[in-house]
């Protein structure tokens, strides 16, 4: 409760936390709050490429689609991506760069290098040839950013734990004889998670900018799924004419992205106990 | 007297989060020159806010301080106010903090005297090499060039000293320059500091917290406590006899002079909750009923001191030190 | 008294191991360091930084591993073991941090630090934890709403409390207190100094007591031994050794230290301090010793009586008295 206290006092981390949790509720509640939610795969050709307008407030596109249905429709995709790809990312992560961290030897410079590997896999690419390799769509797009995001959190863990286990209090805890394990999980890893929680948070945006390219790209989303990437993608062929076409899915990237950063830095200062103040 | 540094009233208040921390009030100090001036007092007696304010670098969120810095004769604390680069000169607390690690210790001090003292670069570093001669730096030539991580921490200190003479100032303002430092190396640069006073001529400020080290180097003293000076004077005067009970009291900590180790009841109040009246009156054992509504005034005493409380002969009664 | 803790020719190396094209670093930090703590007494152990003295200590621990020499605690044999094992036959043993606030996790509030070494060592229940807890905070005098604090939130005093607090609820019978007063006000030291005999008397504690400050080591200690890279110099009765130091470097050590009556005793010690990366051939400290021979360059001199339990290494100490 503190953390969110110190939080909400920080106010460009308290706009972040709005975007955010205003993205949540948009991805929980889509279908009630989209005014024309059957619009996610019906087309009414008739009504193709309309500014926006009181009906329309984002316009359509070249379906005759209401794109601010589609904004609104496509919040939970992202989330999902962004979400599932960190997670699989920390889960794959933080482990190696625990147990590398921790001694110096075989196993770490083993896992260090295979990290080191991964992280020279340009994300792209993999994610293009595994579309070409499975089948394009949205599943393998999550697996090639969740196999080339990984090594940035054992990186990070890595760092953290080299100068946590040289910390003055890991070597009072082994002065009173507490195991290694118990060290590494209750003391090394909350004294670390701040560093992952930022690069957890940065890393959502980070995951849904480059989802919203892999749609782009045509190895994301399929259509006529309501997706940011491949909206803008379409609307291609459209600009500048249909202005509208490709404005507002973008400005959906880029507020949510942008949330996601101002989070990031805020939770970093509010997660630590040392920046809190006391509660006397 | 003929002052280096003159202190009246100064009043120094840091806000923050909806708090104002009452930080150094009504401080009144002289340095006079060429002699040694100690300011002596326990964490948050204010010593470095001190510091800050001769220094002209308080934070920006000090309030608008109050009262006077005189030095060379012009009142040196308004924001405004000329700042008298290079006439003071500052030893700072941490040898090893105090020099950046990626460039020649020689050019950092050349830098400082290129943008605060006259002549050429070449007159500096002719000067800069009798300094580090003047410092007993091994090899003074030599040292120019080195990067700092070349020098021990003694060395690292004669260093800083030398940097902060190296603009011929008018005043030198130490911060416990030698607490970083071993015993012995610490004998080392305070001998070499009262030498430099003695042969220079120099004006200082040192601030401590060691009375040992005070003792050893200090004309006069200020013993400061939660901001305000508790008793001013001659500092074998001070030592000798201590008359403030805080000044007292604490002696009677030092394990030289203590017959039984008692310390101090309670604990510095902090700087956003002051006491009313006299700041040590919740720990003082001879407090009286006005000690909480009146702000005590200096007090001339004996043996040219002066003293923050009309009770302290009542300490004499009072079965301490 | 009977023996407690006994240390024969015991030798630390301090390194990394080799690793990929990375050679193995050694430094020589212990060598050969004899010596022998009686139950209940306070042994003290002075050096400038640098002597090894830290090491000692997480060695006698089993923190560091001995590249030669032998430990007994109580009688038992307690050396030649891998750390974990050495940590556990040596429980008895425990080490209170120079900086005990940064020795506390700063994400645990400190109940639940002091929570941690009791279960660690098996105290499954929670009410007895919790019992002892509070009693244990009551001892070092802190009141029990502490547990719900911060480290950050606490002063100096009262880390060092705490990280007392900590490794008497173990029960050891021998505390190794690092630089216990550090870094602390002259007031809060005197309150710490006196909590230390304090819970020594209630506990039946032994302490080993590492210091830089002489003027505190010879308050507390029953007997001291000095360091100088590496070795025991001098070892002797507390009283004896400071009334009659027989090694040079004891000497120059007790002359350094500043005193309130600003007495400046003996002569200074000149030179660099000493690294274990250069240790001079025979007497170690000859390069720095003003009565140095011939012989003292080519032969490291034997530890020899100077008074009863008193014992010196110098060739030339009859004569330096």
């Amino acid at each position: 409760m503190t953390a969110l206290r110190h939080l909400l006092r920080d106010p460009v981390a308290a706009l972040g936390l709005l975007i955010v949790v205003f993205a949540l509720f948009v991805a929980i509640f889509a279908p009630w709050i989209a005014p024309r939610p059957e619009d996610a795969f019906e087309s009414n050709i008739m009504l193709r490429l309309q500014p926006p307008s009181a009906e329309f407030p984002f316009g359509t596109d070249d379906l005759g689609r209401d794109i601010f249905s589609r904004v609104i429709l496509g919040t939970r995709s992202a989330l999902v991506v962004a979400v599932s790809v960190v997670l699989a990312a920390i889960v794959i992560g933080v482990p190696i760069g625990l147990a590398a961290g921790w001694r110096d030897g075989w196993l770490s410079e083993v896992l260090m290098r295979v990290t080191d590997v991964f992280l020279a896999v340009p994300q792209l690419i993999l994610a293009l040839a595994l579309g070409q390799l499975l089948a394009p769509g949205l599943t393998t797009a999550m697996v090639a950013l969740a196999l080339t995001y990984w090594p940035f959190f054992a990186r990070t863990v890595f760092a953290e734990t080299r100068r946590l286990r040289g910390a003055l209090f890991v070597d009072a805890l082994a002065g009173i004889g507490a195991h290694p394990m118990r060290i590494l999980l209750l003391h090394v890893l909350p004294n670390a998670a701040p560093a992952v929680l930022v690069r957890a948070t940065i890393g959502m945006g980070f995951t849904i900018l480059t989802a919203a390219l892999l749609g782009f790209l045509g190895v994301g989303a399929a259509p006529p799924t309501p997706d940011w990437g491949l909206a803008v993608a379409e609307a291609r062929q459209h600009l500048p004419d249909a202005w509208w076409y490709a404005t507002f899915p973008g400005l959906a990237i880029m507020l949510l992205v942008l949330g996601f950063n101002l989070l990031g830095d805020g939770l970093r200062d509010a997660a630590d106990p040392r920046l809190r103040r006391s509660r006397k | 007297m003929d002052a280096a540094l003159v202190i009246e009233d100064l009043a120094v208040q840091l806000r923050g989060r909806g708090e104002v921390a009452d930080i150094l009030d009504g401080i009144t100090l002289t340095v006079p020159r060429g002699s040694v001036t100690g300011v002596v007092g326990e964490s948050g007696c204010g010593k470095s806010t001190l510091l800050r304010a001769i220094l002209g670098i308080l934070p920006g969120r000090a309030t608008t301080p109050r009262g006077r810095i005189l030095f060379e004769g012009r009142d040196i604390l308004p924001a405004r106010a000329a700042k008298p680069h290079g006439r003071i000169g500052f030893v700072p607390q941490d040898p090893y903090l105090s020099l950046n690690p990626v460039f020649r210790a020689g050019d950092q001090i050349l830098e400082i005297m290129r943008r605060h003292a006259p002549g050429t670069r070449a007159e500096h570093r002719a000067k800069l090499v009798e300094l580090f001669r003047a410092v007993q730096l091994p090899d003074p030539e030599a040292a120019l060039r080195k990067y700092p991580h070349q020098f021990s921490g003694g060395q690292r200190q004669r260093l800083l000293i030398a940097a902060a003479l190296c603009c011929d100032p008018a005043l030198i303002v130490a911060d416990e320059p030698t607490t970083a430092l071993d015993v012995t190396t610490q004998r080392e640069v305070l001998g070499l500091l009262r030498e430099l006073v003695r042969a220079r001529g120099l004006s200082m400020l040192f601030v401590t917290h060691d009375f040992g080290v005070l003792a050893s180097l200090c004309d006069e003293v200020s013993v400061l406590y939660a901001g305000r000076v508790a008793e001013s004077g001659p500092t074998r005067a001070v030592l000798d006899t201590p008359t403030h009970p805080y000044t007292r009291m604490l002696l009677a900590c030092h394990p030289d002079r203590a017959v039984e180790l008692l310390g101090i009841p309670g604990a510095v109040p902090p700087a956003t909750a002051q006491p009313a009246g006299c700041r040590f009156h919740p720990r003082c054992p001879v407090a009286q009923p006005d000690c909480r509504q009146d702000v005590p005034p200096l007090l001339p005493w004996s043996g040219g001191r002066a003293v923050a409380c009309p009770h302290a002969a009542r300490m004499e009664a009072h079965a301490l030190a | 008294m009977p023996e407690l803790l006994r240390a024969e020719a015991l030798t630390t190396d301090l390194g990394r191991r080799a690793g990929f094209l990375r050679p193995a670093v050694s430094l020589r930090a212990v060598d050969g360091v004899t010596l022998s703590i009686a139950e209940g007494e306070a042994f003290g152990v002075v050096g400038e930084s640098g002597c090894g003295k830290t090491t000692l200590a997480r060695t006698l621990l089993g923190l560091q591993r001995e590249a030669a020499g032998e430990i007994t605690l109580g009688g038992r044999r307690v050396s030649g073991l891998a750390p974990a094992e050495a940590r556990r036959v040596r429980a008895d043993i425990q080490y209170v941090h120079q900086d005990p606030g940064a020795a506390l996790d700063p994400w645990w509030r400190v109940g639940a630090t002091l929570d941690e070494g009791l279960r660690i060592h098996g105290i499954s229940s929670a009410e007895e934890r919790a019992a002892r807890i509070a009693e244990m905070l009551a001892a070092v005098g802190l009141d029990a709403d502490f547990g719900q604090r911060y480290p950050h939130e606490l002063s100096g005093g009262q880390q060092r409390r705490i990280g007392l607090a900590r490794i008497l609820l173990l029960r050891p019978k021998l505390v190794i207190l690092d630089e216990p007063t550090a870094g602390l006000d002259l007031s809060v030291q005197a309150s710490v100094l006196r909590l230390l005999a304090e819970l020594r008397a209630r506990f039946g504690l032994t302490y080993l007591f590492i210091s830089h400050d002489l003027t505190v080591v010879r308050r507390v200690c029953d007997r001291v031994a000095v360091m100088y890279l590496g070795q025991v110099v001098e070892e002797g009765p507390a009283e004896a050794l400071f009334a009659n130091p027989a090694h040079p470097y004891t000497r120059a050590l007790l002359a350094a230290a500043p005193h309130l009556d600003g007495r400046a005793a003996g002569p200074s010690l000149p030179g660099e301090p000493p690294s274990l990366r250069r240790i001079p051939a025979g007497c170690r400290f000859h390069p720095r010793c003003t009565r140095a021979s011939a012989l003292c360059a080519a032969q490291a001199p034997p530890m020899e009586a100077a008074g009863p339990a008193h014992q010196v290494a110098c060739h030339h100490w009859r004569e330096a008295a």
